[in-house]
């Protein structure tokens, strides 16, 4: 495949990363240790989870379900951490505000806060890229290609970046998502996030079927691509812009943003 | 929106709940390495190298110094394709017509980027397959008619030169291979296409030499060379008075296509096999001491390649060398060779033919003796015959050399043919096991043990000790499995009895000479076969020892050679066996490299003398996997970079958009 190949493969996956990396966070350094710690967070989490099922693997069962008791293990055992991370996050917010107070600083603006989420989200997406992804690429630089026998549309290659970039865009816009949840309190974004989670993960189990990625793949960006586009309608809601969906709420948010702008005002 | 969420979720379960007899993966992927072996195929070949002698190459070898990628093709189906330049998979039936026509036609040589031979041999044994000429090294014979075919079947393949690289496959690799050519004949010009990458690549060409003088000079090769042995029976005691000596000879090497997988069973270990089990059987006769003539055996390496082992023999013979010590050569009388003696077994009738030089009385004692040899053994049908008078002299042997330096000696060749080879597999990877009878070669041994008893005992013939000599089939059978199969091969009892071998599989080609040539008695690197044969020769021809001491190379007396110094069970004896070095009489070792001595116009089989030599290699190897057109590769390069492109614009619209929207409250 080249090294053509592979630089395009690796940009595939991890492009979207290093963008918005250099648009949104390498502008502020707080982000980007965010970024950092949350990769770190999120990796450990990955290897705690295959420490934990390494005395079961390899599954040598033909049927899907060990597959899918894996899965959901797995996926329930990240949302609940993903709590622990919200939790951590607050800890963090209080201080970064106590320290604002004090020195007269203005507050965690919305914005702030949208970017922080964005922050963490992009950790949780690097990470997976690079627990899933990352060390299957450095064949893709050698000479020769490789079609696994059940998917033989595809370079194995092409499938694990496209795989890598939907679940990047999947965790990115879901920590946004979750986020904003657990502040607001809202049932429906709490749930979303997680069920989002589950589903995109089982319906990779399609691709286990002979020829299942032709669903399987699709499928999948369909799932990222929906949650990119609640994770947008949610920020351009947050920001006013779009009427609302859910009752009451607005009132909520301009009140929110208002007294922030207020405390601005010497 | 919940609702549909929940209807979403249901349906995703039935589709994958439907799918709950899931086809297992026969191997699973459980890392990165796995997937790497899993891309790349490492072929089984046995590659075909590039010799050099002092007129040019032969042989195969990459072109340049880079591996070479093509895609692989059935040989059926090359003159439909439009691709540039392929891999030919091809049946060992059609590579002698391949071969030919790639040397006759320039543009198809071009197009050719390697060929693989499949390896399921031949369907029909009766075609036979030898890559050899048709009077196989006729420049050393000792008469005028060249053109004589002893080799009928004979391509003359092997001695040409090829400007890409072949490799013979193994079983296994053929079938995989079969099936990558199958899948890119589907669609012949489209990708994903299998290709084979093979890795040939010969010292001489990086450094671009074309002969034996500049890569001798260049040591970019070494030359082809080995070690013969020599014994004698009973051993030769200084002081003793020298009796007259029958030389009886055998040859350990072969030739072949390809030069990883040579057995040479019939051509002419068989020769080799007879020739130990006959010694094996004289050996038990009592009083040994009082034969009237010395018998002398020599097992000489290089023959397929100039006759390098006789001829240097007679040349350090002449010198008076050390490890000739006490052997006069004007006491050589007669000679007798053992050639090859596989084949004779015909419908339950075993046949000989006897080919010999001059006619004088000491060859015809030598027929009468093989005569009253196969008389003695009675109804076990094994006939003597005299070769064809109209052959125009003895055929490829060992015995050219000697009738070369002096056509009055008196030698004679046993072999199984009469007029042409009935080997059809001279010199080929298929001159093994299955082409050769054991009970041919044990009929070969009593006769050749008894007419030896013959010649060298004093009148009268005491006939009971005549018919005592019996030779030990099992020994026969087990040697064949040792020397002419890979199973047990040289890991069998009587090999590992005497040495301990390098590798499994016996190979006979001579390799190459990779010592300095001194009079050593103790070569590092003799090959597995002559440290075999002088282990055994050393043991059968020596005198009984009443106590033996384990000795690790040297012995207390100079009579006493160390008899399976690499194993265990070593102990001293007394025998006069000893190596011979074995390269071309044209070359000298001096100042730590091989030089090439000027043509001496008095020595006509000097002049003759190709002085092979190999070349120098680092890895040779053969990989199979699957590529993509490189349009595919710059697509992929480009998706990605429009992916992150892409993401960036839309962060930056979607950043600008929410700020401004912020801005307005």
């Amino acid at each position: 495949m080249t090294v053509a190949a592979g630089v395009g493969y690796a940009l595939i996956g991890l492009g979207p990363a290093l963008s918005i990396f250099v648009s949104v966070i390498s502008k502020k350094p707080f982000l980007v240790l965010t970024v950092l710690s949350s990769t770190m967070f999120w990796l450990v989490s990955l290897i705690l989870l295959s420490a934990a099922w390494r005395a079961l693997l390899p599954i040598k069962s033909t049927a899907f379900w060990p597959y899918a008791v894996l899965i959901l293990t797995s996926v329930v055992f990240q949302e609940g951490i993903r709590f622990v991370f919200w939790k951590l996050y607050k800890k963090l917010e209080e201080i970064l505000d106590l320290f604002a107070d004090r020195t007269s600083k203005r507050r965690l603006f919305l914005t702030d806060k949208l970017q922080i989420a964005l922050a963490g989200g992009l950790g949780h997406g690097v990470a997976h890229a690079v627990f899933f992804c990352l060390s299957l690429l450095t064949p893709a630089f050698g000479r020769a290609t490789y079609f696994v026998e059940r998917c033989s549309h595809m370079p194995f290659s092409l499938i694990s970046a496209i795989n890598s970039l939907g679940f990047f865009m999947i965790h990115t816009s879901s920590m946004v998502i979750a986020f904003n949840g657990y502040a607001q309190k809202k049932k429906s974004d709490q749930i979303f996030v997680p069920v989002i989670h589950v589903i995109a993960s089982i319906m990779t189990l399609i691709n286990l079927a002979p020829g299942g990625c032709v669903i399987g793949i699709p499928l999948l960006c369909l799932s990222a691509a929906g949650t990119l586009l609640y994770c947008w309608m949610l920020c351009l809601h947050k920001t006013s812009l779009l009427t609302p969906l859910y009752s009451g709420l607005p009132v909520t948010v301009s009140f929110e943003i208002s007294s922030r702008a207020r405390l601005k005002l010497p | 929106m919940d609702r549909a969420l929940v209807l979403f979720i249901v349906a995703i379960q039935l589709v994958v709940g439907s799918l709950c007899n899931v086809a297992g993966d026969n191997s699973t992927l459980e890392s990165v390495p796995d997937l790497e072996k899993a891309m790349y195929f490492n072929a089984h070949g046995y590659p075909c190298v590039r010799l050099l002698n002092l007129s040019g190459e032969i042989g195969c070898s990459n072109p340049g110094q880079e591996k070479i990628v093509a895609p692989i093709f059935r040989q059926v189906n090359i003159d439909k394709l439009v691709v540039p330049s392929f891999a030919v998979l091809t049946p060992l039936e059609e590579l002698e017509n391949l071969l030919l026509r790639v040397s006759s036609d320039s543009k198809l040589a071009q197009k050719i980027a390697g060929v693989l031979v499949e390896a399921t041999g031949l369907e029909n044994r009766s075609l036979g397959f030898s890559p050899d000429e048709k009077f196989p090294q006729a420049e050393f014979a000792p008469y005028q008619n060249l053109s004589f075919e002893w080799n009928p079947r004979g391509s003359g393949i092997m001695w040409k030169r090829y400007n890409f690289p072949i490799f013979l496959l193994s079983n296994e690799s053929t079938k995989v291979l079969q099936e990558m050519a199958t899948q890119n004949e589907k669609n012949y010009k489209a990708y994903p296409s299998n290709v084979a990458e093979f890795d040939l690549v010969m010292q001489t060409t990086k450094s671009e030499n074309h002969d034996s003088a500049s890569c001798l000079k260049e040591q970019s090769c070494l030359p082809l060379g080995g070690y013969s042995v020599w014994s004698a029976l009973p051993p030769i005691y200084a002081g003793e008075p020298p009796k007259s000596i029958l030389l009886v000879m055998a040859s350990m090497d072969s030739g072949s296509f390809f030069r990883d997988i040579s057995f040479g069973a019939d051509s002419s270990l068989s020769g080799l096999i007879a020739l130990l089990a006959a010694v094996d059987a004289i050996s038990h006769v009592s009083n040994l001491n009082e034969l009237k003539k010395q018998l002398i055996f020599g097992v000489f390496t290089g023959e397929a390649w100039g006759y390098l082992g006789s001829k240097r023999f007679l040349l350090e013979l002449d010198l008076g060398a050390d490890s000739l010590k006490g052997l006069n050569s004007a006491m050589i009388e007669q000679v007798f060779e053992i050639g090859s003696v596989g084949k004779a077994l015909n419908q339950g009738v075993t046949t000989f033919f006897t080919h010999s030089g001059q006619d004088t009385s000491s060859t015809n004692e030598i027929l009468d003796a093989l005569q009253k040899a196969s008389e003695s053994l009675g109804s076990d049908n094994v006939n003597i015959k005299k070769a064809d008078a109209t052959n125009p002299g003895v055929p490829p042997s060992s015995l050219m050399s000697f009738l070369r330096k002096n056509s009055s000696i008196s030698g004679v060749v046993l072999e199984d043919f009469d007029t042409s080879f009935v080997n059809k597999f001279y010199h080929s990877h298929l001159d093994n096991n299955a082409n050769i009878n054991a009970t041919s070669i044990a009929a070969a041994a009593i006769i050749v043990a008894r007419a030896l008893y013959v010649i060298a005992s004093d009148a009268p013939l005491n006939l009971i000790v005549l018919n005592s000599i019996k030779v030990n089939v099992s020994l026969v059978d087990e040697l064949v499995g040792c020397l002419l199969t890979c199973d047990p091969g040289l890991s069998c009892g009587i090999v590992n009895h005497f040495i301990s071998p390098s590798s499994v599989c016996p190979n006979h080609y001579v390799r190459v000479f990779v010592d300095t040539p001194s009079e050593t008695q103790r070569p590092q690197f003799a090959d597995d076969t002559s440290r075999f044969v002088w282990n055994f020769l050393a043991d059968r021809t020596s005198a009984p020892k009443k106590n033996s001491s384990p000795c690790k190379g040297e012995c207390s007396s100079p009579s006493d050679v160390c008899v399976g110094a690499e194993t265990e069970s070593s102990r001293c004896v007394t025998s006069t066996t000893r190596y011979v070095p074995s390269y071309s009489t044209r070359l000298k070792f001096e100042a730590n490299s091989w030089k090439i001595l000027p043509a001496n116009a008095s020595d006509p089989s000097g002049l003759a003398d190709p002085v092979w030599t190999e070349s120098y290699w680092n890895t040779i190897g053969l990989k199979a996997y699957k590529v993509q057109s490189s349009t595919y590769d710059n697509f992929v390069l480009l998706a990605g970079i429009s992916i992150t492109a892409a993401t960036y614009i839309a962060t930056l619209v979607g950043k600008t958009y929410l700020l401004k929207a912020l801005k307005h409250d």
